[in-house]
């Protein structure tokens, strides 16, 4: 066990390194952000001495070596167009995403479990039929679509919630609601499918064959261990989610993470792309490292 | 012997086309026709068009014109008109044209470099193998449409860099799934006595192992269609796709966004078109999928 997980952080790691050099490597490329930083009416020598104290004019090795040793430290540089501490501003947004991204990843989880088992149960019926159509039709439809559609209904015809931005409880409504809905067709059909193995065991037929109820043989005997492989999906379910709430807070206007993205996008904000684009990969090499060292501590089969 | 074969070629093509999937098809005979024809600029002849309007066409006094089906809708303007009196079908038209090639080179591009990578991964194994499957990894753990942003704001908005942003997010499936194949082919015999008979690494992968893979990039390919235009929508839609002058469907979208209350007929149209075209590449990847490789498929 301390084998595989001293192998696993060593393997997250080196793709941590991997990740930071593209996205160091994609800084540079973006041309010269002295130029850009510059006043227009800048001199040459302003020019040569602003290089020097951004350390732009080392070989670049060096520079990367003080790219990382900068991000170490937790300083991820200053905002182009605000010239405030990308660090701060990020320390902002956070907690606005994180107030979406959870209800959203509960409630998820809750329908997608409700209807991949209902599927899986219901096997070959319209009920079965009725939740792969919903599942094909939310792998197909663009995902800023519903948010416009659910606005248009609700917020604007029936003016029950409010249309974007912060505010009252029932400003999460909407966002949280549709971003819950971007990981439903991929777990709906990760659950129905894993439920369908699961079913089709010797240990559920054994649970029948004793005599419990059917309900209490899907929802706990065959439920436990059909949720085991969703585990590794948890990686693809935290991704999907962050794309999600690029898209989502850009529709609701929402100040988290994935709005200040976007802007950052538009206003060519390079130190806070890049800053924000290494924290989503932090965060989802962590997700993916803690699922399997669970995913190998709950089924011993898993290892190297 | 000549009338055998003749019939057996007739049986063959009528299993291939059992349970053809008509509307799928028509839909995306539709987009083809669409961006073929939006104009013909590309034979030097700009005024001869399929679209209605132009593109960037405005005409300010019927802006805001809702489709032909609501009251104040005239015929004129089948789909209506955005808030500066573009006209929507038109642009709608001229969209399928970025849809249909971003989504082409894509997955021409994305499906040789996978290929390329996860053939000789499988079957040169060892250290390569290791390396190679470690890059694909960090690929695939990563959110793509972060990555595709990234590049937008690095090299700025173009049609080149949506391309570029795509594809390298959209190889790491198929250099999995061709290291996969060929892990198990490799250890066929017609592949040692091809290796007996002293061909090389590069012949052998060529003309032995590719064959046996084709059908499964195929699918592969079909299935990632959908995908492609999806996240090229959803660029589009965050500002970060191709420069603004080109309509495309995804900001056609983004653009109607704060107009819903006044017109929503500006983003839900293209939204559909969207939704349309996906659903019909997933369909058709499905069928091929199951006449060409079904043990593709997933429960």
């Amino acid at each position: 066990m301390a084998r595989f997980i001293i192998i696993r952080m060593f393997q997250t790691l080196v793709t941590l390194i991997v990740i930071s050099m593209v996205v160091f490597a994609l800084a540079r490329a973006s041309g010269d952000p002295v130029m850009l930083m510059a006043p227009a009416q800048a001199s040459m020598a302003d020019i040569e001495a602003l290089r020097q104290y951004l350390g732009l004019d080392k070989s670049l090795p060096e520079q990367y070596w003080v790219f990382l040793k900068n991000v170490a430290k937790g300083d991820l540089g200053e905002s182009i167009r605000t010239r405030r501490p990308v660090a701060t501003i990020i320390g902002e947004r956070l907690p606005y995403t994180i107030q979406l991204g959870l209800p959203a990843i509960f409630i998820g989880i809750f329908v997608s479990l409700i209807l991949g088992v209902t599927a899986a149960v219901k096997r070959g019926t319209w009920v079965d039929t009725a939740v792969k159509f919903i599942a094909i039709l939310g792998q197909a439809l663009p995902s800023f679509w519903l948010a416009i559609v659910a606005i248009q209904i609700f917020a604007v015809s029936l003016s029950w919630l409010p249309t974007s931005g912060t505010g009252g409880p029932d400003h999460f409504i909407l966002p949280v609601l549709t971003l819950s809905f971007f990981m439903l067709p991929i777990m709906t059909r990760l659950v129905r499918s894993s439920m369908l193995e699961v079913l089709d065991s010797e240990y559920v037929k054994l649970a029948r064959i004793k005599g419990l109820s059917e309900m209490l043989v899907v929802w706990k005997h065959a439920l436990r261990n059909a949720i085991i492989p969703l585990l590794t999906a948890a990686g693809i379910t935290f991704a999907t989610i962050v794309t999600g709430a690029v898209i989502i807070e850009t529709v609701f206007a929402w100040p988290g993470i994935g709005r200040l993205i976007a802007e950052a996008v538009v206003g060519r904000d390079f130190p806070v792309t890049q800053a924000v684009v290494l924290l989503v990969a932090v965060m989802v090499l962590v997700v993916n490292l803690v699922v399997d060292i669970l995913y190998a501590y709950v089924d011993p089969r898993i290892r190297y | 012997m000549e009338r055998v074969s003749f019939w057996k070629k007739i049986k063959k093509t009528w299993d291939f086309s059992r349970r053809l999937p008509v509307i799928p098809i028509v839909i995306m005979f539709v987009l083809i026709v669409c961006a073929l024809f939006a104009d013909l600029s590309w034979l030097g002849l700009p005024d001869i068009r399929l679209a209605p309007y132009e593109a960037n066409e405005m005409s300010l006094s019927d802006r805001l014109t809702p489709p032909f089906f609501m009251p104040g809708g005239s015929t004129e303007h089948i789909l209506g008109t955005d808030n500066i009196g573009r006209d929507i079908l038109s642009r709608m038209i001229f969209g399928a044209r970025v849809s249909l090639s971003v989504s082409l080179l894509v997955i021409v591009i994305a499906s040789v470099i996978g290929t390329v990578l996860g053939m000789s991964a499988g079957y040169a194994r060892g250290r390569t193998d290791a390396f190679i499957m470690r890059v694909t990894d960090a690929a695939m753990a990563f959110p793509a449409l972060l990555i595709a942003l990234l590049l937008a704001v690095s090299l700025g908005p173009s049609f080149k860099t949506v391309v570029l942003a795509l594809s390298a997010l959209s190889w790491a499936p198929y250099a999995r799934m061709m290291r996969g194949e060929v892990i198990k082919i490799r250890e066929e015999d017609f592949i040692a006595q091809a290796r007996i008979t002293g061909a090389s690494p590069a012949r052998i992968l060529i003309k032995h192992v590719f064959p046996n893979v084709v059908n499964t990039l195929v699918v592969l390919m079909t299935m990632s269609v959908g995908l492609v235009i999806l996240i090229e929508a959803s660029l589009s839609f965050l500002g970060a796709g191709v420069p603004a002058t080109t309509p495309t469907w995804g900001s056609m979208a983004s653009e109607g966004r704060d107009k819903i209350v006044k017109g929503w007929w500006i983003s839900l149209f293209p939204s559909l078109a969207i939704g349309l075209v996906v659903l019909s590449c997933n369909f058709l990847g499905d069928w091929i999928r199951d006449r060409m490789d079904p043990r593709l498929r997933q429960l």
